[in-house]
């Protein structure tokens, strides 16, 4: 036994160098610079620096908001400002402790400002303030961080989401003719945005006081897996032998939607009860198409990452921006889909935007 | 690397016994069941719910099978739930090329087979404990899911692959998904292949007490190899499941499966030291934890009473297995 372990030891040290040379690389993943050959270098000095930190990478929204920013960028750059974006953030978007390490690592590589969606309220509030001490300006887009507007960050811009959550909550009492079960698929604990789109939906739907909400406090959690099983063990918690037990179903953002979406689908309930859903991705527009989902409300990313750098360049130049910016949220119906402006909501051209150097 | 030598597969005389220790796991299962059946309001457990709680056994029940003879064999595989991931986003990545859904299955657990091969040489040829190692995969077969997708969820047709996994079987004769069957008919092999091959053999006796396993002739290298290669196969095949669940490849899917299949192992009764483990047992569990998360929505309890009773369901069925073990001697 002690002979065999001898070898272990030394090896153990390199498993542990390893180990360590993990986190360097490890942030790098989700990195997608925009900067072109041989720009940066010779000009490190003059050149603002922004970077954009989205919740997460793996949601199409993310995708809408970074085709903005480069948008923004390009402007600027065809407008004289010696600009350059980077877009990087967390994968998973229940991953606090990564986004945070992500500006820790940002506030020391030389940016110059940083356009930030908060994946927490209270978490991300100590970074965003040691980043604004350090000369750093953040500007908050998408969801809210603890603090003022205007005073500990420059601006908030997003959709006053629980204006949002109320568009459904309307729409949802409208169609049932105010009498009628609705079941509420939660997201995320802690998240602010989605947290407002529920008490939004909430005080809607029950304003007319026919409507019995079925709130089990469920979330669906972080990915489209998770929301997968929540919403399924739901819909078979809910069912009698004939009847689905409810009339229709809200979730507040794409993957929850998106979970929801297959659980009804799998249940011969997809079209049946009335699904309003939040956020647009190629799958869910097909199901708004296919009549499988009655309506979605979408926010604009494309203008939220648009604005988010356009107010980082303004702060940075010492011109003062408005504290608090609604970009907007618009209630698109099958019906309504069509209609060139809920078109270039719900299927924007990215590629267009994001030009040659994006994906 | 502790517990008694468990070269001899159990003697005939203990055959009884045997049978009734290999059916202790399926009581935990019970006892469970009855307590839900207990507290009021005593919801029933109907047929549809069943169905998807066997569905949502699947993923960590297939993956978990894979771990049930890695355990046995002494060793661990964190990598898990990384190569559902990574296997996933082949499968879709396979489908939005074009190919059929026969490439796609071969590719999956292809590819799932590479990774496991990958993390058995590493730990033969660097003779690096199988924590290390498979800790360093877990990142590593992350990183190259998202390399693969540039972090983003690949929408891809399913043709016909989701009716696998669907709650709903697609003919009501089947009563549950194909999926479910698909486990029962692998949980069978992997208990064929543990008690009555060769390998089994070798793979518990090297579990049990390495360096007499060593002095008996087992061949160690080769069969801790051929361990991990059964599981990455087997997470291969996960991981196709995962996809035809969600319709696409997501890369950052099963962050943490790693450990509900060690859970599912663990419930099962196999001894985290090795020499021991239980098919029947692994399969009770990996159907416990899905019966728990059902059983908390129906109830109405919020997601932290479910992660509060898994969390020391772990810890019961460990000491219940331990008691027992101790009084049997």
């Amino acid at each position: 036994m002690r002979t065999r372990r001898r070898p272990f030891v030394p090896s153990s040290l390199l498993a542990l160098l390893a180990l360590l040379a993990l986190p360097a690389c490890g942030d790098s993943s989700s990195q997608t610079s925009t900067k072109s050959q041989g720009q940066g270098e010779t000009a490190e000095s003059s050149t603002i620096r922004i970077a954009v930190v989205p919740k997460g990478t793996t949601h199409e929204y993310w995708k809408s908001v970074h085709a903005g920013a480069v948008a923004a960028e390009r402007d600027l750059r065809a407008a004289g400002t010696d600009l350059e974006v980077v877009f990087r953030g967390p994968d998973r978007e229940d991953d606090r402790e990564q986004q945070i390490a992500l500006l820790e690592n940002l506030q020391s590589g030389g940016f110059d400002a940083v356009v930030l969606a908060p994946l927490d309220e209270q978490a991300l509030a100590t970074p965003v303030r040691r980043l604004e001490d350090a000369g750093i300006p953040v500007v908050v887009i998408d969801s809210g961080v603890a603090g003022t507007p205007g005073e500990d960050f420059v601006s908030f811009i997003a959709t006053d989401n629980e204006r949002a959550g109320g568009l459904a909550g309307e729409h949802v009492a409208k169609a049932l003719g105010g009498v009628g079960r609705v079941l509420l698929l939660r997201y995320l604990e802690g998240s602010e945005s989605t947290t407002r789109r529920e008490k939004g939906f909430i005080d809607a739907v029950t304003a007319g006081g026919g409507i019995e909400l079925l709130d089990p406090a469920r979330h669906a959690g972080a990915t489209r897996a998770t929301a997968q099983e929540a919403a399924e063990n739901l819909l078979s918690s809910l069912a009698t032998e004939s009847a689905p037990g409810f009339d229709a179903v809200f979730c507040p953002n794409e993957s929850s939607t998106y979970g929801m979406l297959l659980a009804l689908r799998q249940r011969g309930l997809a079209g049946k009860v009335v699904f309003v859903g939040f956020d647009a991705s190629p799958d869910l527009v097909a199901g708004l198409r296919g009549g499988e989902i009655d309506g979605l409300v979408v926010q604009d990313p494309i203008r939220m990452g648009r604005l988010g750098v356009e107010a980082a360049v303004a702060a940075l130049a010492g011109t003062t921006v408005e504290p608090r910016i609604d970009t907007g949220a618009v209630l698109v119906l099958s019906e309504t889909m069509n209609e060139a402006r809920n078109l270039a909501l719900l299927e924007p051209d990215l590629e267009a935007l994001l030009g040659a150097e994006g994906r | 690397m502790t517990a008694s030598p468990a070269i001899a597969p159990a003697s005939t005389g203990a055959t009884a016994s045997a049978l009734a220790r290999s059916l202790t796991p399926l009581v935990g299962l019970l006892v469970v069941v009855l307590f839900f059946l207990a507290v009021p309001p005593h919801h029933a457990v109907t047929l549809e719910q069943v169905r998807t709680i066997g569905v949502h056994a699947v993923i960590v029940g297939v993956a978990a099978l894979g771990a049930t003879i890695v355990i046995a064999a002494g060793g661990l595989d964190l990598s898990v739930g990384s190569m559902i991931a990574l296997t996933g986003v082949t499968a879709s990545l396979v489908l939005r090329a074009g190919h059929g859904a026969t490439t796609a299955v071969a590719a999956a657990v292809a590819v799932g087979l590479a990774c496991g091969l990958y993390n058995g040489l590493l730990i033969t040829i660097l003779r690096l404990p199988a924590f290390i190692v498979t800790l360093g995969t877990l990142g590593f077969f992350r990183g190259a899911a998202k390399w693969l997708t540039s972090s983003r969820t690949v929408s891809a047709p399913t043709l016909g692959l989701e009716s696998i996994v669907a709650p709903r079987p697609p003919a009501p004769w089947m009563l549950v998904a194909p999926a479910v069957w698909i486990l029962l008919l692998l949980a069978a092999a992997s208990a064929f292949v543990l008690h009555r091959t060769v390998l089994g053999r070798h793979a518990l006796a090297l579990g049990g007490n390495e360096q007499a396993a060593r002095r008996c002739g087992v061949p160690i290298t080769g069969t801790r190899v051929a361990v991990y290669a059964i599981a990455g196969a087997l997470a291969g095949l996960a991981g196709l499941f995962q996809f035809a669940r969600l319709q696409s490849g997501d890369p950052t899917v099963a962050i943490g499966v790693e450990l509900d299949v060690i859970a599912a192992v663990v419930i099962g009764g196999a001894s985290l030291s090795g020499g021991s483990a239980s098919v029947l047992g692994t399969l009770a569990g990996a159907f416990m934890i899905a019966y728990l998360r059902n059983r908390c929505v129906v109830m109405g309890w919020p997601n932290y009473v479910q992660e509060m009773i898994v969390g020391h369901l772990i810890i019961l069925a460990v000491a219940v297995d331990l008691w027992r073990r101790r009084r049997t001697g």
